[in-house]
């Protein structure tokens, strides 16, 4: 077996992985996210315990991608915890989706808005807002939850499961049945997708930001091949990384003033703080100004790593940068969760 | 016309000095001139240097293909704000 085929582990259990995340997405979950939520969330963090331990090539990977990135900063016990972490917080991602039926109140109880007040004073401006934020944490919930307490959002980002040549037709509908059609109930438009050649999503989101309601753009998504010549260079969790400084010039383009938003899993792992900044300096030069959306990014990996959810997409860290080579091919896309990238 | 919207795509959008000299009639999307976001900084130009709003809707390759067709939209938007300024008065 090559190493791709070591890393996926044996076709049987392969098969087994693909089987209980069918499962837990259409059955385990709905029916577990409407135990009182101290009972549901222990249960899904029982679930990515059992995943993480059936999956050891897996965590290896994540083991490898964490010391390779964060290096001497991680000891071997936290890189085993934040490995935990990462397969429970993704388990209770999904929960935190489910409990986004009706008007979302089951999850918003469970998530503080800090930051509010920041966002309102920015669409008081009357030239709408933009939050850049990452694949970090419960984000596409988070941002549900947003909408669903009365700010008109949209999201833009790729969603690689509906276009990746690997993802059969029945698992594209799979995971628009069970992710895409719950979190963008919550949303202001339809989800506006970034792939080369759609000309018109930049002017989309403008669209948005004119009449004065929030756009938020995931900035650590890894550029495409075709989108190389447009990615800059910048120093990024110890590497220079290629990143897509489009938030920038959306906003230069707009006037739309930038926040930075993350949202934070408790120690309890039901409870979430979605954390939203003042407005960041968009002056001086595009590189200059993206930086320090990237630096705020890159803190916020570094203070809590598990939440980062590219630890599991070694094909997205080395196509980022901060992975120095060319990683294994990844795995099936059924043993993944969606995810914008 | 043609030569205002060649002269802003050379200096503020090209990338690739290999593509320059830019032609009139240079594919502008399929060489990878043009993205999302450098056509919303075009369509900001046009709308502040000829006065055109163009709308949403507008925003479809067939004119945005080259700088030939960019014009041809633009002269038929002038025109249609012509015709409609002067059914008013």
């Amino acid at each position: 077996m090559g190493e791709a085929g070591e890393r996926a582990g044996s076709p049987r259990r392969q098969l087994l992985r693909k089987a209980e995340s069918l499962a837990y997405w259409l059955v385990g979950a709905p029916l577990v996210a409407s135990l009182p939520a101290s009972l549901a969330y222990r249960v899904a963090c029982w679930r990515g315990d059992w995943t993480s331990r059936s999956w050891p090539e897996k965590r290896s990977e994540m083991m490898d991608n964490l010391h390779q990135v964060l290096g001497d900063e991680l000891t071997l016990n936290e890189a085993e915890r934040l490995t935990r972490d990462l397969f429970r917080f993704r388990s209770c991602e999904v929960i935190d989706v489910m409990r986004l039926r009706g008007r979302a109140r089951s999850l918003a109880r469970l998530v503080e808005i800090r930051g509010r007040e920041h966002l309102q004073a920015a669409l008081a401006g009357g030239r709408g807002a933009i939050l850049c934020t990452a694949h970090y944490g419960s984000h596409q919930s988070a941002f549900s939850l947003l909408h669903a307490s009365g700010i008109p959002l949209t999201t833009m980002g790729r969603w690689d499961w509906k276009y990746d040549a690997g993802v059969s037709s029945v698992e594209r509908r799979f995971w628009n049945l069970v992710f895409a059609r719950r979190v963008l109930r919550h949303r202001q438009r339809p989800h506006i997708e970034p792939w080369p050649g759609r000309v018109q999503v930049a002017a989309q989101a403008a669209a948005a930001l004119r009449a004065n309601e929030v756009v938020t753009i995931s900035s650590d998504a890894a550029p495409l091949h075709a989108e190389r010549a447009r990615a800059i260079e910048m120093p990024f969790l110890g590497r220079q990384a290629r990143l897509m400084p489009g938030v920038i010039t959306l906003a230069q383009l707009t006037g739309a003033p930038i926040l930075v938003a993350f949202v934070h899993r408790s120690p309890d792992y039901q409870h979430q703080v979605l954390e939203i900044s003042p407005p960041v300096p968009i002056d001086g030069q595009t590189k200059t100004a993206f930086g320090r959306c990237a630096a705020a990014i890159e803190a916020a990996i570094r203070t809590s790593p598990a939440h980062w959810n590219f630890w599991f997409e070694a094909e997205v860290l080395a196509r980022l940068g901060v992975l120095p080579a060319a990683p294994p091919i990844g795995t099936a896309a059924l043993s993944r969760q969606p995810a914008d990238g | 016309m043609e030569a205002v919207i060649n002269d802003y795509i050379s200096r503020e959008i090209v990338q690739d000095p290999s593509l320059l000299p830019l032609g009139n009639e240079t594919p502008l999307l399929e060489t990878g001139i043009l993205d999302s976001l450098s056509l919303l900084r075009l369509v900001v130009f046009i709308q502040e240097r000829f006065d055109v709003i163009v709308d949403d809707l507008d925003l479809v390759p067939e004119h945005f293909a080259s700088v030939d067709t960019i014009c041809a939209y633009l002269r038929s938007q002038i025109g249609k704000g012509a015709g409609q300024a002067g059914s008013r008065g």
